[in-house]
């Protein structure tokens, strides 16, 4: 039988916003993140280009 | 204070330890003894944690068993933690938007930790301007609306053709448009493309056959779209093809019209023969290469001065790629590319670049102060290493100009009431986290029209907008938000203040009336239009003037 | 991800899931464990440039918003005794018995999304990476900038911060070797302890920074390609070295200035003209470290046709997006081709499709990208994923 979920692996800013939009079109989501928390590289940046606004 | 407080209001206080965060900082007993003496205040309750299931739980206790009509929490965020109480009060049977919070973690204990004195009167005065402003909240409801399962996609290039094409393939109508006889945009018009190494039709072909064997996707050539109206979910698309109009309902719009190559009239020598533009030299390409010697190549003409600031991503990436396909074919043709930086960004653009280099394309940097000078079959430039001015033999010079915004852009932003930027390209909601979005729910956009794309990023954006699309055509129905802004239609006076400042294009002009309303499904509750309004006739629920002048009263007295 | 079988519309994975040794859904992230925890552990999220506990959360808004227990240092899994955060814990959250355990998946489609790895500059001996304190990689930066980084935004030397570190064990070390009458390493010690309290806090603040861009970029003995975003981010480290310290002065070493993005080009202007950033043309043939630790940069400076030398208080790696470490597992789990350079392999007209149908891929894990790019990536690959989903699995092309 056919699957209706998505597994996505990494968590960094790639991997989170394609779980955002596949979780609002109501299908559901395996997100697999290796580090205790979500937001790969983007988390350790200070504010980032081209706003400068923080990065969460 | 007194005169306002009417006899049905009964609050219920809920201040939140937090684990420790709160509790650690300030003094939860004086707190809840201090709510307790606030007007209408019946019922004040001290959690570990409000969030946890007991919390929640004891709210909904409270609600029915001491007759609340008002619930003030004080914890932490409502940024995080509105919905959750929000939802526990709909689920007591309260209105949703009766419910307030007063933030005494990280707007008190979280940034006063070391003054627990100072810290527990400041968080006094939060708890007391949210029960001031609880005693005047009003019910509001939400509004459910229905959607049109359908898309309109306005720009049949690359980036419109992968988004009609993904639509097509969740299931969803699509009707494409496209204004020249055929779909494919600049792409009908180059040679070859890089990296692919293929000639485009070989992309076109493909996606256009699929696009009309697609029972999903309509395709409407040499058409516009003339007029739209409505709102995401609900817009009617009036598409004028080939002098037929038919009107298309639809819940979502992709703006793709992409852009084209400016013409550098009066710049470098431009004629047209022996001085040209980039995409000129794809059409002599096209037709077998013809038999040069010299050709010299400039960067940035039109681009990256004065007049237009932004550096056009592509045109480095196109002179590099024309350079080894004349090279390629006449290995005894010079190529020399005079720039200011080669802009051969990732993998496969460097990789280009450094092909042409064991090609043996020459490359020599000019400074924008000291620009080459054609003419007379030569081009003149100041060369930094050698630090003197060289003449380069050239048969053929070619430009590398912009894109630039297309001329229906300003039509398509006034129609759809989506920004342009300085330089006439469609504005994002937000350049890094909604890049494919408009502020306005319901149009979305990419490719080209966005910003100068390659094919690689065209076709990304594309099925990316078709994703974002997507999600309003997956729900069942859309809700607006209870907090909403409303306008007095008999004290408006159409001065269009409010107009100018809704940043989501919520607000409509009725000429006929003279007064402007609120569309309901696009405000998004900023408040913009209530702050502006010189006469007072815009108003935002859950927000209202009484409601805040009751908080800065209590703020004030405290 | 352990295991992986299966074809579009219905793929099987078996994930291996690490234990917290917290209990996710009692935690309430108040940090009254870490608070108390006695086990100090270097910090990999700031670069080992400050300490965080055995019972921790990467950053204050991380997400999950659970703390987690670090198995290689708490005193409890070392067989020694504590407890600590378990009585510190309202929630009674703690753990100790937790395991890992594995969860079976079945789904239609696969987003690869495993994004990059800094490039090791230890492998570029001549900008002293690793022997100079006060050359640093640009992710060290971006902690030395952030508020919630090591030196709360203060751009303090590394030298100063680490020589102050090693100031403050000194006295134990030496007391300890002068009771063990190990002289020869105590008058050693002495002589390092009076070099430091000389010369540490001569220039606590950098204030004169240089930034070499293509750190293993656009060099054929490591990656051949251009990162993409690296010239972007050294200009934005910059500017806010500027806003932080209007003192600062910056020199970034370039070939070519990357700014390709939409308002990019306006962005290095704006650098230019109001944070007073100067971009030299030329590349860094080498870093060596004066006797106060400056980094001194030696390069070819291309319009004064020379080369010359430069003395700074920090230099800043512009570190190339290395493939990231763990892909070639995942690809060969998955089945997946990754290119040469090891990043997972796509066609130009194809931007999102891997070679195998139904596994999807977006973000730095394809090639280097900045962020609006790998935002709009994801939502491509959403889309791809959301047709397979919505056909029931049908293979589809773009
Ligand atoms: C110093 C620096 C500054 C930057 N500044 C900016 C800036 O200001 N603006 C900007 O636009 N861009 C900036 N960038 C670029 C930005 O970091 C990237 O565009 C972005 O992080 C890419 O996101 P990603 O999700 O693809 O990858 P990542 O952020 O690398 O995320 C990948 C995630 O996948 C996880 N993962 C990896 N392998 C596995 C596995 N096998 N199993 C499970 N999980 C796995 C990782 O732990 C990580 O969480 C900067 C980069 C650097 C180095
Ligand atoms: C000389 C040159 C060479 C290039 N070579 C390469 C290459 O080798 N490799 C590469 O990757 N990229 C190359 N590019 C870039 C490539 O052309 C773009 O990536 C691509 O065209 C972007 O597609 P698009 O759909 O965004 O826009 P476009 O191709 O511009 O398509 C937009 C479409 O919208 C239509 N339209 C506009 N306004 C309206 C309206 N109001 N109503 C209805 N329809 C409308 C237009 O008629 C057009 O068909 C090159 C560009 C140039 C100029
Ligand atoms: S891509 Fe190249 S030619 Fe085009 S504006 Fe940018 S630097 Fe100039
Ligand atoms: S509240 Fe904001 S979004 Fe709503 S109509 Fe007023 S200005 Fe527009
Ligand atoms: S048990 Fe481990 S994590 Fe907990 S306080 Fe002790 S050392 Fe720290
Ligand atoms: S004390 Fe308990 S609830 Fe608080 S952060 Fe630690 S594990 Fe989580
Ligand atoms: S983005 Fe700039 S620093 Fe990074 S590799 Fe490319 S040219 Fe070098």
């Amino acid at each position: 039988m056919a699957s209706n979920e998505v597994l996505i692996i990494g968590g960094g800013i790639a991997g989170m916003q394609a779980a955002l939009d596949l979780g609002d079109m109501g299908i559901t989501v395996h997100l697999v993140e290796k580090n205790p928390s979500i937001g790969g590289k983007m988390a350790q940046l200070d504010k980032t280009f081209p706003t400068n606004d923080c990065t969460i | 204070m007194e005169d306002t407080a009417k006899s049905d209001v009964r609050i219920g206080v809920f201040i939140c330890d937090c684990g420790s965060n709160i509790a650690g900082y300030l003094s939860m007993k004086d707190l809840v003894e201090y709510a307790k003496t606030l007007p209408n205040v019946v019922f004040v309750q001290e959690n570990l944690y409000t969030c946890s299931e007991g919390g929640i739980n004891g709210i909904k206790a409270a609600i029915p068993a001491h007759g609340l009509t008002r619930v003030v929490v004080a914890s932490c965020t409502p940024r995080t933690h509105e919905p959750l109480f929000q939802n526990a009060c709909e689920e007591a049977g309260l209105n949703p938007y009766l419910f307030e919070m007063a933030n005494i973690r990280d707007q008190c204990s979280w940034v006063h930790q070391q003054v627990k004195e100072k810290a527990t009167e400041r968080a006094k005065g939060q708890i007391a301007m949210a029960v001031a402003k609880a005693a005047r909240l009003r019910e509001l409801s939400r509004i459910q609306l229905g959607i049109f399962y359908r898309a309109v996609v306005i720009g049949g290039g690359v980036s419109g053709m992968a988004a009609a094409m993904a639509l097509g393939n969740m299931g969803y109508e699509v009707h494409l448009v496209e204004k020249e006889e055929r779909l494919g945009g600049l792409l009908n018009h180059l040679n070859m493309v890089l990296p692919a190494k293929e000639p485009p039709s070989r992309l076109l072909d493909d996606l256009r056959t699929r696009l009309e064997n697609n029972p999903k996707v309509t395709v409407h050539t040499r058409a516009q779209v003339k007029k739209s109206e409505g709102y995401v979910g609900n817009y009617q698309v009036t598409i004028n093809e080939n002098g037929n109009e038919t009107v298309v309902k639809a819940g979502v719009i992709i703006v793709a019209t992409g852009a084209k190559v400016l013409k550098p009239e009066g710049l470098m020598g431009y004629d047209g023969e022996k001085v040209i533009t980039q995409l000129e030299l794809e059409s002599l390409l096209k037709q077998g290469t013809p038999s040069l010697k010299n050709v010299v190549m400039i960067q940035c003409v039109g681009s990256r001065c004065a007049e237009r600031t932004y550096c056009s991503r592509i045109c480095c990436m196109t002179s590099v790629k024309n350079a080894i396909l004349i090279r390629e074919a006449d290995p005894s043709a010079s190529v020399t590319i005079l720039y200011r930086d080669m802009q051969m960004y990732g993998v496969e653009n460097e990789d280009m670049f450094r092909r042409s280099k064991e090609l043996g394309v020459r490359y020599v940097t000019y400074d924008p102060e000291r620009p080459p000078e054609a003419g007379d079959g030569l081009v003149r430039v100041y060369h930094a290493r050698m630090g003197k001015e060289i003449a380069l033999p050239a048969d053929l010079v070619v430009l590398a100009t912009p894109l630039v915004a297309q001329d229906e852009a300003q039509q398509i932003s006034t129609m759809l009431k989506v920004p342009l930027n300085e330089n006439g390209f469609f504005l994002e909601g937000h350049v890094k986290l909604k890049p494919l979005d408009f502020a306005t729910d319901g149009v979305y956009l990419c490719g080209s029209a966005r910003f100068p794309s390659s094919i690689r990023e065209a076709v990304s954006q594309g099925l990316g907008a078709a994703s974002r699309a997507a999600i309003v055509l997956s729900k069942e129905a859309l809700f607006t938000s209870g907090i909403v802004a409303d306008i007095n239609p008999n004290t408006c006076c159409g001065c269009l203040g409010c107009l100018e400042v809704c940043p989501y294009g919520a607000i409509n002009f009725f000429q006929d009336r003279g007064i402007c309303q609120v569309n309901k499904v696009l405000c998004k509750g900023c408040g913009g239009c209530a702050a502006t309004c010189s006469s007072g006739s815009a108003r935002l629920d859950g927000f209202s003037n009484d409601q805040i002048y009751a908080q800065i009263e209590q703020a004030l007295a405290g | 991800m352990v295991e992986f079988s299966g074809e579009i519309g219905s793929f099987k994975a078996k994930v291996h899931r690490k234990a917290r040794y917290v209990d996710a859904s009692k935690c309430t992230a108040c940090g009254a464990c870490a608070e108390k925890c006695p086990t100090k552990v270097p910090n990999e999220f700031n670069f080992g440039l400050n300490d965080r506990k055995a019972i921790y959360k990467d950053y204050a808004q991380g997400i999950p918003s659970v703390y987690t227990i670090d198995p290689n240092h708490c005193r409890v899994f070392q067989g020694k005794k504590c407890g600590v955060c378990a009585k510190q814990c309202q929630a009674g959250a703690i753990d100790y018995e937790q395991k890992d355990s594995y969860v079976d998946l079945e789904v239609a489609a696969v987003i690869v999304a495993t994004g990059y790895d800094l490039f090791d500059a230890t492998r570029i001996p001549e900008y002293g990476y690793g022997r100079f304190p006060n050359v640093i990689s640009s992710l060290e930066m971006e902690r030395l900038l952030s508020a919630g980084g090591p030196t709360a935004g203060h751009l303090a030397r590394p030298s100063v911060v680490k020589g102050e570190a090693r100031l403050k064990e000194l006295p134990k070390l030496i007391a300890k070797a002068e009771k063990d009458e190990k002289t020869d390493a105590a008058s050693a010690l002495n002589k390092e302890r009076k070099w430091l309290e000389e010369h540490v806090h001569k220039y606590p603040t950098a204030k004169k920074l240089g930034f070499i861009q293509c750190v293993g970029s656009r060099d054929f003995r490591f990656h051949k390609y251009c990162s993409n975003y690296c010239c972007m981010h050294s200009i934005k480290e910059a500017i806010i070295a500027r806003d932080h310290e209007p003192e600062t002065e910056s020199y970034i070493f370039y070939m070519d200035l990357r700014t390709v993005g939409k308002g990019f080009e306006e962005y290095k202007i704006r650098g230019a003209k109001v944070s007073g950033l100067k971009y030299v043309r030329g590349r860094v043939a080498e870093v060596l470290q004066d006797e106060e630790l400056n980094p001194v940069v030696y390069f070819e400076d291309t319009e004064q046709r020379c080369v010359r030398s430069m003395t700074l208080d920090m230099v800043i790696l512009a570190n190339a997006c290395s493939a990231s470490k763990g892909i070639v597992t995942v690809a060969e789990l998955l089945g997946i081709a990754l290119d040469e350079n090891n990043f997972v392999k796509t066609h130009p007209n194809k931007p999102l499709d891997t070679s195998v149908p139904g596994i999807f891929t977006c973000g730095c894990a394809q090639g280097p990208l900045d962020i609006p790019e790998s935002v709009a990536q994801a939502s491509s690959a959403a889309a791809r994923a959301a047709e397979v989903v919505m056909t029931g699995g049908r293979a589809l092309a773009v």
